[in-house]
């Protein structure tokens, strides 16, 4: 039996839904918050993930990071060396899926050459009529960066699981292959 | 693990893998390790038979990058002293082999704290301990 632990960076434009998505996860399923409310620098929860067909488990410490800018700065302080990443738009916004990139390029300055696993969220899936953003950019635009795509509705409950259980399985999988490695060395 | 073949052991470590436990550390094997499970700082403090006049100590890992080592005298375990520090160079594909050598720095208790790595994850193959009784 083995529990690996994951810093994983949870970032993107303020209101995409960050907070509500990481609340969903938490929860389970149990706890929507219908008010917005700013997360002002970061949050720090654990969530354990089994991995299936065995005892292992990861635990994910994901650090729910503030989306605006004023809070940049104290927010990078706590991004050193993450773990697995995931990069959060709204489908709703167009310019919430620019700054994907921008988002990317500053949160791999901390990676230290490391590779990082991550996934791209499309949040708000339920909101078709607004859609601004197609998934089939969005899908082709995460795999040039290596990302994993998936869309989730915070809100409708859908989805919410699946990004944080396939980074934990990469992960996992980075893992198990470095324990290969290591044994072919000595 | 000393010259004069006295047992060390490590009593306490940040994280583990049933598979590769932290007693591989001290088993005076190269092929087996103590392996992290993931974040930094990760560490592992090394507990001396009694004290030791240490001359030298060894390290044997991989895609380790800065590792500081600390010491005590005390039983008080949290009582270390800083006693060296040191970036590894990466050596991809082979172990990483690292000296230190002191003028008789004396210790019961050995702390290595890992603080950053190549890679998500890194191995400790051997500490080895050279030195008098005291």
């Amino acid at each position: 039996m083995v529990k690996l632990r994951a810093r994983c960076i949870l970032l993107g434009d303020a209101a995409v839904g960050k907070s509500a998505l990481a609340q969903m996860f938490r929860s389970d399923g149990a706890h929507f918050q219908k008010n917005y409310t700013m997360t002002a620098g970061v949050e720090l929860f654990m969530k354990s993930v089994n991995i299936p067909e065995s005892s292992d488990s990861v635990e994910l410490f994901i650090f729910d990071s503030a989306g605006k800018e004023t809070f940049l700065e104290a927010c990078e302080k706590l991004w050193k060396q993450p773990s697995v990443l995931c990069l959060v738009f709204d489908v709703t916004s167009e310019t919430s899926f620019r700054s994907c990139e921008r988002w990317l390029e500053r949160v791999r300055a901390h990676c230290q050459g490391l590779q990082v696993p991550g996934v791209l969220v499309g949040n708000k899936s339920d909101l078709s009529s607004r859609r601004e953003v197609e998934m089939a950019v969005a899908q082709e635009w995460a795999q040039s960066q290596g990302l994993e795509y998936h869309e989730t509705s915070a809100k409708e409950m859908e989805n919410c699981e699946a990004p944080f259980v396939s980074l934990a399985q990469a992960f996992y999988g980075m893992y198990q292959d470095r324990v290969q490695t290591i044994q072919s060395l000595a | 693990m000393t010259e004069d073949g006295a047992a060390a052991e490590v009593v306490l470590v940040t994280s583990g893998d049933e598979k590769h436990p932290p007693e591989n550390i001290t088993d005076r094997k190269m092929e087996t390790f103590w392996m992290s499970t993931g974040m930094f700082p990760q560490e592992f403090i090394i507990r001396l038979s009694s004290a030791v006049k240490i001359s030298l100590i060894t390290v044997h890992s991989y895609n380790v990058r800065d590792l500081k080592i600390e010491k005590t005298t005390s039983n008080d375990i949290t009582e270390f002293e800083p006693l060296a520090e040191k970036e590894f160079e990466c050596t991809e594909g082979h172990l990483q082999t690292n000296d230190f050598s002191f003028n008789a720095t004396t210790a019961t208790r050995l702390r290595f704290i890992i603080t950053s790595g190549y890679d998500h994850f890194i191995s400790v193959h051997n500490v080895t301990v050279d030195g008098k009784y005291e």
